[in-house]
């Protein structure tokens, strides 16, 4: 991989996060309505010139009062402080802190997700592409096209109110006190897994079924190559074929789809989070949205794109390390 | 090895799930105590409790508990009665209460006293309860409210757009932080100088104050700010620590989180979090319900729920004991045959209209859109529009029919009857919407539809997907007189996108006339044309002129037979139809609490059942 090629897709990455930027100060912008008069219109007897002082104190209060250029250098000069700015909760805490407060949780339910999903997803789409035409084959194929009809909020929902409501073997939703209770204990990490069993479930089952796809089709595709039919040609054992000749090779295209994901992995929760009350970064950007907090809800959406912009560039700049083969940026 | 790592993986990810797996208990269930489990439905909890800033959710509600207010305002009946305020009048230039002999505001002599009066403002005399106090244990005095007023007024110190909002009808005003016109007093603050007697016996609990000649300039001072303990914040306040400043300082903050008010109810910090309020009651409460408690729940916990199937279910479960979230009509059936669960099926006050684009702006104007102003054309849809069979069919019958004078018939004081002019026989009514439309254009295409121009007379209805049901009705109704009809989303942000600049031909809204707010919401509904609800920009001199009066009368009476007057004003206009009034649909179980009250307007949690609710022996 040549030098120049990691300079040129760290500038690009960088170009786009700019652009990112720009749109999401912008977008939200558009439907912005001029706060003062949503939160306040005029009372009783109040002269216009009242009702103007009213309007200029809400606009300062929500950074409006400035012209939209300055309010976009007064926001790119914050980013470069690494500040976000502050929410428009009652006591204006800072978008950061809320999002540092949320990301863990968030992390939990995704980052679990991804692991279940992973593993899963291999193994079930390995044995799948082993056995194809047999019955884990056909178990694969139909599993997949019934996932396709069941969206991962209607799964959250019946698993919800069967294993959480009827059994009650998993909390329903989660325990109103688990965040302000943690500490670090065996016990609050127990509580902590316990209530996320659902949502991490719900979250899985798609993923599941979606990486033994791709990973039975990209195993098929690997078991036709040469090289494996040398290997068995060879006389080597069905698992050394299998595990070190055609799942090493079908590996790729899995890694790039899980470098894709994580992407996903903060925004990926939202109505997950919101069924099952957890406190994390999607119940906070629902949370921002009713609320018309464009600094809490910019500052989500920033951050989801820096890591979906990060995860690309760690994707692109990788390749060639998974598969020697691949030689980007260097000339032919 | 692969192979092995990823079962390692994955049965390490199971066991950590498995390893939580108790029993999982419910706190309701086992609770013994006087501790009612509300549920609400909304994306957060607030941590912050400076009720000034509890805007959003169930921040208004919980801020309503642990503050209060002078006085709560009676929209049946027009009254304000007491919290921190015992009683309250007008009164003439030597101080002289301005009443009738059994002790009631004289609005004639008001109007005949006012009405000649150099001054542009009202005198207004306030006694509290001498008997209230902080939840820290100190007397609440006429001192704390001159404070709140006070601080409300001035931007200076706490840059709070709301509380300059509610506190412009009080003549009392700053310019940077310096007092420009005071139009409070009390023993402590200029009443003698004014000429305002107050006995140093009554100084913690007399005030007067100049508020704008209307009826409506006390209505936001009484009713909506809730009164801040001056002992408090006056020591943080300041020019470089303003209340609402952006960022707080450590010590206002921990204010923020630890109210001090003097509600009925105290905050339980501990036991709160974003997702779970815990209040708890307020032992020296100083309005009683005889030698009880005026309310009986010792203990209220809020539990947020975000998404609504899933708190339903947790009612339905024994999880909490009220939903306090308004459900729709379509979960009704969910209750059917529960001994266990209470439904409040209360009045609606909010009326659904259809509003017509009779005015746009000259650049939005086109032929269709001039149709709408004709009132004969207007009056064709709205003699269409058949309000039962919206309520039976979008509403499940959990709603009534309105008045075309747009108010509710409980408000009997000024409901005027004569202002419901579309409620007759429907085939009477199509007959003669069909005759008035055939006079204004009889061309109709072979599907029966009308016709100008050659082409079909056809508006869209603005809605949001939730109201496409009732907008496919009307399409079907108003087919009856040859109109067709089309749903188009309004989108997140309808006022800028189309109702501001009169992209639209017809819009869904919801309206509400009471005479707490007729001062504000007539004008902004029938008379003003910029940004303002009166989306389709009606002009009409008569309806303007006679808004204008209502407002500005002193006398109440008057003001109530302006108000039924207006209503035929309005009626008439066809301007905004009426579709219907939903019922307001909650909630609650009866196996530890009993007694719910309900009222109109509100979810079954609501003050008169927190009142009399009382726990289930046994």
């Amino acid at each position: 991989m040549q030098r120049s090629f990691v300079i040129k897709r760290i500038l690009y990455a960088i170009f786009i996060f700019f652009v990112v930027l720009t749109l999401n100060f912008f977008i939200p912008r558009l439907g912005v309505n001029d706060p003062a008069e949503r939160y306040y219109p005029p009372q009783g007897n109040m002269s216009e010139i009242e009702y103007e002082i009213i309007k200029q104190v809400t606009r300062e209060q929500y950074g409006f009062d400035v012209s939209t250029f300055k309010q976009y250098t007064n926001y790119v000069s914050g980013l470069l402080r690494f500040d976000l700015g502050n929410s428009f909760k009652a006591d204006n805490p800072k978008v950061s802190d809320l999002i540092a407060e949320r990301l863990p949780w968030t992390l939990v339910l995704s980052v679990s997700n991804l692991v279940i999903s992973l593993s899963i997803g291999l193994i079930f789409g390995t044995v799948a592409a082993w056995k194809r035409g047999r019955w884990q084959d056909s178990l694969l194929l139909n599993l997949s096209t019934i996932s396709v009809a069941l969206p991962a909020f209607f799964i959250a929902l019946i698993l919800s109110f069967y294993f959480g409501f009827e059994l009650e073997l998993f909390p329903a939703y989660t325990n109103p006190n688990m965040v302000s209770q943690f500490d670090w204990s065996l016990d609050a990490i127990k509580v902590v897994f316990y209530n996320a069993a659902l949502p991490i479930i719900s979250m899985s089952i798609g993923g599941i079924i979606g990486y033994s796809q791709r990973t039975r089709n990209s195993v098929i595709a690997v078991t036709n190559e040469e090289f494996v039919l040398t290997a068995r040609a060879k006389g080597l054992s069905q698992n050394k074929v299998l595990f070190k000749h055609t799942l090493r090779n079908a590996m790729l295209p899995i890694v790039t789809a899980v470098g894709m994901s994580l992407s996903g992995l903060i925004g990926g929760a939202v109505i997950i989070e919101q069924i099952f009350n957890w406190n994390g970064m999607g119940t906070l950007f629902l949370e921002a949205n009713n609320t018309n907090d464009y600094p809490l809800m910019m500052g989500i959406m920033l951050f989801m794109s820096t890591i979906a912009i990060l995860a690309n560039l760690i994707v692109e700049l990788t390749y060639s390390l998974l598969d020697p083969r691949i030689t980007v940026g260097e000339k032919r | 090895m692969v192979k092995k790592l990823l079962f390692l993986c994955l049965m390490s990810v199971l066991s950590v799930l498995l390893l939580g797996c108790t029993v999982n208990e419910y706190e309701r269930r086992t609770d013994e105590s006087n501790t009612l489990y509300l549920g609400s439905v909304g994306a957060s909890f607030p941590t912050s409790f400076m009720p000034w800033l509890s805007r959003d959710g169930i921040a208004p509600t919980v801020a309503s508990m642990l503050y209060n207010t002078l006085f709560t305002y009676d929209d049946t009946t027009g009254e304000f009665l007491g919290l921190i305020g015992k009683e309250w009048y007008y009164v003439d230039k030597e101080g002289n209460p301005i009443l009738t002999q059994d002790g009631k505001i004289d609005y004639e002599a008001l109007e005949t006293i006012y009405s000649g009066s150099e001054n542009n403002y009202l005198v207004v005399k306030v006694i509290i309860h001498d008997d209230v106090y902080w939840h820290d244990g100190k007397n609440l005095t006429v001192e704390d409210i001159y404070y709140t007023f006070d601080i409300g007024t001035n931007n200076a110190l706490s840059n709070h757009a709301g509380a300059l909002a509610w506190t412009a009808d009080l003549q009392h005003t700053y310019s940077n932080g310096i007092l420009t016109k005071q139009g409070m007093f009390t023993y402590e603050n200029g009443a003698a100088d004014k000429g305002y007697e107050i006995d140093e016996s009554e100084k913690d609990t007399v005030m007067y104050l100049h508020v704008n000649k209307v009826l409506g300039a006390i209505t936001s001072l009484f009713s909506t700010i809730l009164i801040l303990p001056k002992h408090v914040w006056e020591p943080i306040v300041s020019f470089d620590n303003q209340l609402n400043s952006k960022n707080p300082t450590a010590e206002s903050l921990s204010h923020y989180q630890n109210p001090i008010g003097s509600g009925p109810y105290k905050l339980d910090a501990l036991n709160s979090n974003a997702q779970v309020i815990t209040i708890i009651r307020n032992e020296d409460y100083h309005l009683r319900d005889d030698d009880d408690f005026l309310y009986k729940v010792e203990r209220i916990k809020f539990m947020l729920f975000q998404e609504q199937n899933v708190a339903i279910y947790a009612l339905l479960k024994g999880h909490i004991d009220i939903l306090d979230a308004t459900i729709s009509s379509n979960y009704l059936t969910l209750f059917e045959e529960r001994p266990d669960i209470f439904v409040s099926n209360a009045s609606g006050i909010f009326t659904q209209t259809l509003v017509l684009n009779v005015n746009p702006a000259t650049s939005e104007k086109n032929e269709l859109r001039d149709l709408l102003g004709i009132t004969e054309f207007r009056r064709a849809i709205a003699l269409a529009i058949n309000q039962e069979e919206l309520v039976d069919n979008v509403l499940n019958g959990a709603g009534m029919t309105s008045s075309a004078g747009l108010l509710r018939e409980s408000l009997s004081d000024f409901y005027n009857e004569d202002a419901d002019i579309l409620r007759f026989d429907l085939d009477q009514r199509i007959i003669e919407a069909n005759q008035l439309l055939d006079q204004i254009i009889p061309d109709k295409d072979p599907q029966g539809y009308r016709l100008l121009s050659k082409n079909r007379i056809k508006y869209s209805i603005l809605g949001t997907p939730g109201e496409q049901e009732v907008i496919s009705r009307l399409q079907v109704q108003l087919q009856k007189i040859g109109i067709e009809i089309e749903y188009k989303a309004k989108g997140s942000s309808p006022e800028r996108t189309f109702l501001y600049n009169s992209k639209f031909d017809m819009t869904l809204q919801g309206v509400i006339f009471s005479l707490s707010n007729a001062d504000i919401m007539y004008r902004a509904h029938f008379v003003t044309l910029s940004q303002s609800s009166n989306y389709g920009r009606l002009t009409d001199s008569v309806l303007s002129s006679k808004i204008n009066e209502m407002r500005l009368s002193l006398n109440l009476n008057y003001k109530y037979q302006l108000l039924q007057e207006l209503q035929e004003l309005i009626a008439y206009q066809y301007y905004k139809i009426p579709l219907y009034t939903s019922n307001i649909i909650s909630v609650a179980r009866t196996d530890r609490y009993e007694g719910y009250i309900v009222v109109e307007g509100s979810t079954i949690f609501n003050g008169d059942s927190l009142k009399n609710i009382r726990r289930v022996e046994g």
